[in-house]
């Protein structure tokens, strides 16, 4: 089910910002809710995966379809709208693989040449860790918030 | 000379390893070259292995090649191989560059020229002609020097690797001798004649590349094609921006080449006889954006004080599993808990109860107040339940500056405009706390002159969603 933060034309009028830390959040924290709307509480795991793949899916609509990682991401979302979503394999890093763990890290990395690998690995650098933030911020505040 | 260079060519074209009619081809090629230098004094005779046939009449050729390229080897003279060519072939590269003409060619020298790598080969093929020249006789002994010239610049040089020992034993006497009089429109050519004005360089260009490619092609006509293209680019690049370097670029792909059977690699490069220096140049380029990248990438990562690439690679792998295993974490850790249940909740415009958007004014106004002070009262006690509250109503809770940021940014007409429930005041101070840190939304509302009294985000219905849950639920009201 792709509930979260889909189909919806990209409502950010700003084309100077690079990853929008705004668009993001509101993407993230609707998505959010869909899913805590949704997803019976019987299922925390459900809702753990549920979660990142509504976080996944936010970054990946937030950068926009003109990045390719943003299009690999969105692709395997739609693809596997059924079976799980798979966090991304975290393999060991060898002397002479380094490109290789690299394309393995970043969603559609497989198919592109160095450079262009090392310039969507920058990219999806930063909407990653602006997604980290955002979380990390609303765990904060829920739980600095709460009791 | 035409018609001789396009028989040429079409041996070149035809040819398939034979060694011996690379030999033609290359003896023809090598008259092309003498007739197209028009008579310069070039030796005689290509020292060729297997050239039994008609070699002398390719003699004059070779001389006019071997004219031509005195300058050239003055230069490769003064090159840095890192292997050693013959000592004969030094003896004879000097008296080459000595200019004179003195014939006697030991073939030695040419015999053992063949065996290094494609950069000597240059350097080989310039001593041998001189040797040539020197002794003034066709004797080819062993080595055979088969030069493709392709004036019409169609075909690739084919020319035996002097390094590619493996190849042939026969043919490892061939020395390879590219040589590019480019009359036509050849690619490959166009670097060269553009350089030969200089001298020597364009034609050792001309003879760099076409060298590799020729080698390459001749010993691997399966492979070859990669390999003269490599060769070719090795040896292009080598005269455009340094022969050291060149050299041994196309030394090792030479000598890779010569140590297999050559993967085809970029076969088409090499018959369509791409300028090799633009590739050399294109391989410059590309490396230079990489390190940009690199750079661009230190900042991003932390603990980004590596100067070895390496390492700085594995410190970029590793930040970006981080930051993955992190985002799994923080999913997970979202489940179960009044944290976990109702993160957010709507935030009022911060521009305090403007009121409803478009819709329901009055009833969603009383609403929200309802709504607001339930909240408010909820949060007294446990955080958890007012938000459980809040999403219940389809509300979230965000900070202010994000929701009216969110509105002013998103000012989209389609917003179904149902009752906003607002919560100013009890929103307010949570709003702020709620995304810290990283959240700094632009300052939007300097756009929107008429600020929405309201702008109450839900979750879902923000986006122009159902009018219908729209009724029931606080929308954000775009302020545009």
């Amino acid at each position: 089910m792709d509930s979260k933060g889909s189909a919806c034309s990209n409502p950010n009028p700003n084309p100077t910002f690079g990853p929008s830390k705004l668009m993001l959040a509101f993407r993230f924290l609707r998505a959010l809710s869909i899913v805590h709307r949704t997803t019976p509480a019987s299922s925390p795991t459900c809702r753990g995966r549920r979660i990142e793949r509504a976080a996944y899916a936010s970054m990946a609509y937030s950068a926009g379809t003109s990045r390719a990682w943003s299009r690999a991401v969105l692709r395997r979302l739609h693809h596997r709208a059924r079976r799980r979503a798979v966090a991304p394999r975290r393999l060991s890093t060898t002397a002479g693989n380094r490109a290789e763990a690299l394309r393995r890290l970043v969603p559609g990395g497989a198919g592109m040449d160095y450079c262009t690998l090392l310039e969507e690995t920058a990219d999806y650098t930063k909407c990653l860790s602006m997604q980290v933030e955002l979380m990390q911020g609303i765990v904060d505040s829920a739980s600095s918030n709460g009791r | 000379m035409q018609p001789s260079s396009r028989e040429m060519q079409g041996m070149a074209g035809s040819m398939n390893g034979g060694i011996s009619r690379s030999s033609a081809v290359a003896q023809i090629a090598l008259r092309e070259l003498q007739n197209g230098h028009g008579g310069q004094q070039i030796p005689n005779s290509v020292p060729q292995a297997s050239f039994d046939h008609g070699a002398s009449g390719h003699d004059d050729f070779l001389d006019q090649m071997l004219s031509s390229l005195p300058s050239s080897w003055a230069e490769l003279g003064n090159l840095k191989t890192p292997w050693d060519p013959p000592e004969a072939g030094q003896r004879l590269f000097s008296a080459g560059l000595a200019g004179e003409s003195s014939p006697e060619e030991p073939s030695a020298a040419a015999a053992e020229g063949m065996r290094y790598p494609l950069y000597d080969e240059s350097s080989l093929l310039a001593n041998r002609l001189r040797q040539h020249q020197i002794s003034g006789g066709s004797s080819p002994n062993g080595k055979g020097m088969m030069v493709h010239l392709d004036h019409q610049s169609q075909q690739q040089m084919l020319l035996p690797s002097l390094g590619r020992s493996p190849v042939a034993s026969g043919d490892s006497g061939l020395l390879p001798l590219p040589l590019t009089l480019g009359t036509g429109g050849y690619d490959v050519d166009a670097p060269f004649k553009s350089l030969n004005p200089t001298g020597g360089e364009g034609l050792f260009n001309g003879l760099g590349g076409p060298l590799q490619r020729a080698q390459s092609a001749f010993g691997h006509p399966q492979g070859g094609a990669s390999m003269p293209s490599q060769n070719f680019t090795a040896a292009a690049g080598a005269a455009a921006g340094g022969v050291g370097q060149a050299a041994s670029a196309s030394a090792s792909a030479s000598a890779s080449a010569g140590g297999g059977t050559g993967p085809p690699r970029q076969k088409v490069r090499a018959r369509r006889g791409q300028a090799t220096d633009p590739h050399s140049i294109a391989e410059r380029l590309r490396r230079e954006r990489i390190a940009d990248r690199m750079k661009a990438l230190q900042e991003l990562v932390p603990n980004a004080n590596k100067t070895d690439k390496a390492s700085m690679l594995d410190e970029i792998i590793d930040y970006v599993k981080f930051l993955q295993l992190q985002v799994k974490v923080l999913s997970m850790s979202r489940l179960g808990g009044a944290a976990a249940v109702a993160p957010l909740v709507a935030d009022i415009s911060s521009e305090g109860q403007g009121g409803a958007g478009s819709g329901g004014a009055n009833s969603s106004g009383d609403s929200l107040t309802v709504t607001e002070h339930q909240v408010a009262k909820l949060m007294e006690e446990d955080m958890g339940s007012a938000m459980q509250y809040l999403q219940g109503k389809g509300l979230c809770l965000m900070p202010i500056s994000l929701a009216s940021a969110i509105s002013t940014a998103t000012a989209c007409p389609p917003r179904p405009p149902s009752s906003s429930s607002l919560s100013s005041a009890g929103a307010g101070h949570l709003g702020h706390g709620i995304l810290p840190g990283g959240l700094h939304p632009p300052n939007l509302t300097g756009d929107a002159p008429a600020s929405p009294g309201v702008s109450a985000l839900t979750a879902q219905s923000a986006m122009a969603n159902g009018g219908a849950e729209a009724a029931k639920e606080a929308v954000t009201v775009s302020k545009a």
